[in-house]
């Protein structure tokens, strides 16, 4: 795809997701390679019942996991429409992402498997985290941006994941998500996967949370969206 | 060859028969060094020699960037890697040495790449051949990454005895192995009276590494209840960096075990005697760690490609290349770039976004300055043995295009410890790990 052909879907896309949120998704599936889908999953609270927009606390990290069971994924609200944008791979692609979806426009949703060393959220410790404008980062000195205390990788939630600062050579991995009847839905991924070598690496540690590694690769179709803290004993945030 | 008469066979072996014989009686590995390892090159061979953070970090993400199109070879004479980052903390007694052991031969098997479980004996530019114990491999692009080696002369000016006599009874450890072992021993077993550590003059190996080391030996002797001194001889007037995170551990969980002294230059060790005399007086020690200054490993002076006056490579500021031979590109510790620190993470950061970036760009036939990124530095220190508590570093870089140089964008430098950071510190190591190793 050419620079003119590329501003073109991006701006269809745009324009397309003011309308309708699936006609989005098959629009976003036209971006070569960037859009993967899987299984639409609704996003529940703890109760069981579907998530509704007046559910989210504004600036709160909140964990699901999608599209596999074992996939850590963040939701956040940000408080005000987030417009979409242009997003750049190490490879030199480019991808446009959607920005915000519910009724303000400012819930996204990344999966928090870092793109430099895949550090994630397990059980005992979150070291991939939201920090917002009024708890900033001690280290880097900065709110409203999502870091990784591995080795300090900034990425801006605003922007699609993209990477402001750090080691880490891709954007987050953006979870597409469907905005309809009130209800939020993931339906897929745009951007780069970490989930190959996240699988790889993490082998034995999914066996042993999930029973084996075929387990830990079953697709969901709902997915429970709890608090950050309520997930991970410990949340680092550095 | 194909009307090559019989005789001359004969002739040409006794002639190689005569080299056999001499090449033997001077150097025990010449039978084997004679033979090619490997076929000829393709154009695309790339061969690593050194399989530290710098060789490993280069054989990975060279498979990575361009999978069938290059032919990595990566030659180690390890038998097991042991990591260097981490190792303080393990002298801490906090992690088990399991933590700081990976092996060489899964990535291989992942990513594709040759592993050649030899040491490297001689390294001919000319020939562009790297001959090792176990045969010679001929290469396109050369990464040498040959870290450290420890620079005795400049305490015993060639006497190889006391040199020998200092490594042996007062080990370094900045160099993985049996060093590290011998040094956990000495602190476990220390009961009482004075330990000297000796920070080696900059630039070394890790800069935060003497002071992370004397604060993870203060832990252990404090635990222990030894009634005995840490003195730490600083040829610098300050620590750095993170002074202010040490400092405030020295003095406030260790005040009194931690002696700083610093603008203690070394004048002369004594290791028969057990005294070190430094422009900051003299120091009697019951045991030490004592670190002599660092150069480029021995390889690099093998190969030629070390500046003399300063001990290291010189390398062009972006793309790594040896001032001395572009072919060759010096990777980790043995190279010297201005505001680089000689750390592990420094090593893995600068070999994946610029020497990797640029010799791919080469193989490519595209602009190698074009490919360099901008590495980063993430350095934590554990200060705190119980509760772990740790300090961190960060500093990001950007590339200045004119200068063809990378220069500092940010330095974050948290100094408050924290049980925070001493578990980002786990996690930091982890992933490095995990990058190199699985």
């Amino acid at each position: 795809m050419n620079r003119r052909e590329f501003l073109k879907v991006c701006s269809t896309v745009a324009t397309a997701s003011l309308a309708s949120p699936s006609l989005f998704s098959k629009l976003v599936q036209a971006q070569e390679g960037a859009f993967k889908k899987y299984k639409k999953a609704l996003l529940v609270k703890e109760d069981g019942s579907p998530l509704k927009p007046e559910d989210l606390k504004v600036g709160k990290e909140y964990i699901f996991f999608y599209p596999y069971r074992s996939t850590p994924c963040m939701l956040i609200d940000l408080g005000e429409e987030v417009k979409g944008t242009q997003v750049k791979l190490s490879d030199g692609t480019a991808y446009y992402w959607q920005g915000g979806v519910g009724p303000k426009k400012s819930v996204v949703a990344y999966c928090s498997i870092c793109p430099h060393q895949l550090s994630y959220p397990t059980p005992e410790f979150s070291f991939i985290n939201y920090y917002p404008s009024d708890t900033p980062s001690k280290v880097v000195g900065r709110g409203n941006v999502i870091q990784c205390c591995a080795h300090m990788s900034i990425f801006d939630p605003k922007k699609g994941g993209t990477v402001i600062d750090g080691p880490a050579p891709n954007p987050l991995l953006t979870i597409v998500l469907e905005f309809s009847d009130g209800k939020f839905y993931a339906v897929g991924t745009l951007g780069k996967e970490p989930f190959e070598d996240f699988f790889d690496a993490y082998r034995r540690d999914l066996r042993k949370r999930y029973g084996s590694s075929r387990k830990a690769k079953e697709l969901v179709e709902k997915s429970t969206v709890v608090e950050v803290e309520k997930y991970a004993k410990e949340i680092i945030r550095c | 060859m194909a009307d090559f008469s019989r005789r001359d066979v004969f002739k040409l072996a006794g002639v190689g028969a005569l080299i056999g014989t001499m090449h033997l009686s001077s150097t025990a590995c010449a039978a084997t060094t004679a033979s090619r390892m490997l076929p000829p090159s393709k154009g695309n061979r790339v061969v690593i020699v050194g399989g530290g953070w710098a060789g490993m970090t280069a054989a990975k993400h060279l498979k990575k960037e361009m999978g069938d199109k290059v032919d990595v070879v990566l030659i180690e004479k390890r038998k097991i890697f042991m990591s260097c980052p981490i190792s303080n903390v393990w002298l801490g007694g906090l992690v088990e040495m399991d933590f700081l052991m990976h092996d060489f031969h899964t990535p291989a098997s992942k990513y594709g790449y040759t592993f050649i479980n030899a040491t490297v004996t001689d390294i001919d530019r000319d020939k562009k051949r790297v001959y090792t114990t176990e045969g010679y491999v001929d290469y396109d692009y050369l990464i040498l990454a040959p870290g450290i080696r420890y620079n005795y002369d400049a305490w015993f000016k060639g006497d190889k005895d006391m040199a020998r006599i200092c490594a042996t009874h007062f080990p370094s450890a900045f160099i993985p192995g049996s060093e590290h072992v011998a040094l956990k021993r000495k602190v476990d077993n220390f009961e009482e009276g004075t330990f000297v550590l000796v920070v080696p003059p900059p630039p070394h190996r890790c800069p935060p590494a003497p002071y992370e080391r004397a604060a993870m030996i203060a832990h252990v002797f404090k635990k222990n209840g030894v009634k005995g001194r840490l003195i730490i001889l600083d040829p610098k007037d300050q620590i750095k960096p993170k002074g202010p995170g040490f400092r405030q551990a020295y003095e406030q969980l260790y005040l009194d075990i931690v002696e700083y002294v610093p603008n203690a230059k070394v004048k002369e060790v004594d290791p028969v005697n057990k005294v070190i005399k430094t422009t900051a007086g003299d120091f009697k020690f019951d045991d030490a760690n004592l670190n002599p200054p660092h150069q480029a490993g021995d390889l690099a002076w093998k190969a030629g490609l070390v500046n003399p006056k300063t001990g290291w490579c010189d390398v062009d500021q972006l793309t790594l290349q040896s001032k001395l031979d572009p072919h060759v590109f010096v990777a980790g510790d043995a190279s010297s770039v201005k505001g680089f620190p000689k750390s592990g993470d420094m090593a893995h950061n600068h070999t994946q976004n610029m020497v990797v970036k640029a010799l791919t760009a080469l193989l490519k036939g595209k602009d190698p300055y074009e490919a360099v990124k901008a590495p980063t530095n993430t350095c934590y220190s554990m200060v705190n043995g119980s509760p772990k508590e740790a300090i961190v570093i960060n500093v990001l870089y950007e590339i200045d295009r004119k200068k063809k140089a990378p220069v500092k964008k940010k330095v974050n430098v948290e100094n408050t410890r924290s049980a925070r950071l001493a578990h980002a510190t786990f996690e930091w190591a982890k992933a490095l790990y995990r990058d190199m190793f699985s």
